[in-house]
């Protein structure tokens, strides 16, 4: 065994098995992130693409997204708002969802698969379904609402400031339930059965059980589940981009259709940049205290 | 909560029916799409609502083969031409660098799954910039090969996180005989190692096909030309023309969850593993 494990160790035959990917990735991931930092202190448009004079303006641009308009800091805020709130309700349905399915009946396992189809649908075709759900005159939804009297007239969901953010916040819960759901799952399966029974015979009750023993112990698979959610709701795009494109006046702008729109409307290219940026430091920095923490937690 | 507690034959009735009220609330899009792509124009801005064509109406799909401003079949075809080809990257290259990373120490190691690591977290946003003036550069621009070449950037990692944790989970005597048997390193890993971690590859290749499937801005933003771009872009353009074509718009919509759920019900189980595998341990 010893020989084996020494066989194994200090090898640099593993780069040459590596290198490959690695060089793939630093050639289309790796220099565009550096290249987006640097054309995020230029001045790029349209007009100075194609002949290559690119001055540099230092933090102009940065300063121009935070000062020109309040575009910017509405998006950020606005990133901030959809997240949250889809984070707390995809979660609470799948963690119940999870609970439930995590009881032995004759449908459990079927279903709870047939569940994560939403997970698995083109993002953009989500979109489409939601955008025509939500639609006022021609929209399910709207007519679900009429007919148990919650509202008397149409709503015009996706075109009014108002109500187009829950609009696309109800669709992305959508599609985080699933996850959320089977995350959580996994993690309940870990949890022995003897504990719930020593503590229902030491007179606990089911609640108490839930509270004292399911909670701490799926501490690690909760906060899991919330940093990559998280993570994976903070960079929303396409979802936002087909169901309202950032609009009515801004009012679902986030940091990703935001700097899609500088870029690719207005061809803004630098501006763009720069509020790519924005959301990269920002999710860069959540994913390397997440990154440390699982890291820590493992060696531990 | 017991986990192997047995419930009794009435819970279980009420379970079961509990389950499948749910199963219909978090499916009815997924159904409401299906009917509306067969109903008629007229009946689906009908009031109220029909729950089930009244009549059968397959020309949304029909239509399809002649029309001259979007032709579907011709997009789904662009689009499983890309993201063929993005898993082909994707596992040929995340295979061996997994591989590599779960069975060798070597200078930098941490570092590369750092790399691996942040790069699954990176929002599209950041790369699409850099990515379009880097394509117009190398004259990738309107091609598939720039759609093509952005859409492995989510398989890879993606990939090599899953499939470093199937190849670490094999016993490294498998390896040592077959050294003994006369292989090298590289006849090792590709006789011996690659067959045992089949079903890693197969979960790594479904989601990289998925991802490359499911991508909207890569495929917008650098293919130009309607005819060449996938079935997602080619309904987000259509969207904005005939934002109200919904008997259409609903059947391109079944059309391009049709592999998804293909994928879905043959493959049930790589995809569940794919995803709290992939998910939970970043």
């Amino acid at each position: 065994m010893k020989n084996i494990k020494k066989f194994f160790k200090y090898d640099n035959a593993g780069i040459f098995f590596v290198l490959p990917a690695l060089a793939y990735m630093l050639a289309f991931v790796g220099y565009p992130i550096i290249y987006n930092f640097i054309l995020s202190f230029q001045d790029v448009t349209a007009r100075n693409l194609k002949n290559g004079i690119r001055d540099f303006i230092g933090f102009k641009n940065y300063i121009d997204l935070f000062t020109q308009d309040n575009v910017l800091t509405a998006s950020l805020w606005n990133t901030l708002v959809f997240t949250v709130s889809c984070l707390v309700f995809q979660f609470i349905v799948g963690f119940a969802l999870a609970v439930f399915f995590n009881k032995k009946f004759a449908f459990s396992k079927p279903v709870r698969g047939l569940l994560m189809m939403p997970w698995m649908i083109p993002i953009t075709i989500t979109g489409l379904i939601f955008k025509f759900m939500f639609g006022t005159d021609v929209g399910i939804i709207n007519y679900f609402l009429k007919t148990i009297g919650l509202i008397g007239e149409n709503v015009e969901w996706l075109t009014s400031t108002t109500t187009a953010m829950p609009a696309v916040i109800f669709a992305n819960i959508w599609i985080g339930i699933p996850f959320n759901m089977i995350l959580i799952a996994t993690g309940l399966t870990i949890i022995p059965t003897e504990l719930y029974e020593s503590a229902s015979i030491d007179g606990a009750n089911k609640l108490q059980s839930f509270w004292r023993i399911t909670v701490p112990l799926l501490k690690p698979t909760i906060e899991s589940v919330l940093i990559l959610g998280f993570i994976y709701t903070f960079k929303v795009y396409d979802l936002i981009y087909v169901m309202t494109s950032g609009g009515p006046v801004n009012s679902t702008q986030v940091l990703s259709t935001y700097s899609y729109k500088l870029s690719f409307e207005m061809f803004k290219y630098s501006k763009g940049a720069a509020v790519a940026n924005i959301l990269f430091v920002i999710l860069f920095l959540i994913s390397l205290a997440y990154l440390k923490y699982v890291y820590t937690e493992e060696e531990a | 909560m017991g986990a192997e507690v047995k419930l009794s034959k009435s819970k279980n009735a009420i379970y079961c029916i509990v389950s499948i009220l749910v199963l219909c609330i978090l499916l009815f899009p997924l159904y409401w799409i299906l009917v509306t792509s067969l109903k008629t124009e007229k009946e689906i801005f009908q009031i109220p609502p029909t729950f089930w064509p009244g009549v059968l109406n397959l020309n949304s799909y029909m239509v399809q083969f002649n029309s001259g401003d979007f032709n579907m079949f011709h997009s789904f075809g662009n689009s499983m031409i890309i993201s063929l080809s993005a898993m082909s990257i994707a596992v040929v290259l995340a295979v061996p660098a997994s591989y590599g990373i779960a069975r060798y120490a070597f200078a930098g190691k941490r570092g590369i799954i750092l790399i691996f690591l942040v790069t699954q977290m990176l929002p599209v946003s950041v790369l699409l910039t850099p990515l379009f003036i880097m394509f117009k550069n190398m004259h990738l621009y309107n091609t598939f090969f720039s759609t093509i070449l952005a859409d492995a950037t989510i398989g890879i990692p993606f990939s090599v996180l899953i499939l470093k944790n199937y190849f670490a989970s094999i016993p490294k005597e498998l390896e040592e005989a077959a050294y003994i048997d006369g292989c090298n390193k590289f006849t090792a890993f590709l006789r011996v190692l690659i067959p045992i971690a089949k079903p890693g590859v197969i979960v790594c290749g479904i989601f990289s096909f998925l991802y490359a499937w499911g991508d909207l801005a890569y495929g917008m933003t650098f293919i130009l030309d309607q005819e060449k771009r996938p079935i997602t872009a080619g309904i987000f353009n259509f969207m904005g023309q005939y934002g109200t074509k919904w008997s259409y718009l609903t059947a391109f919509a079944v059309v391009t969850i049709i592999p998804v759920a293909l994928i879905f019900i043959l493959m049930q189980k790589y995809i569940i593993s794919g995803m709290t595998s992939g998910a939970v341990k970043g």
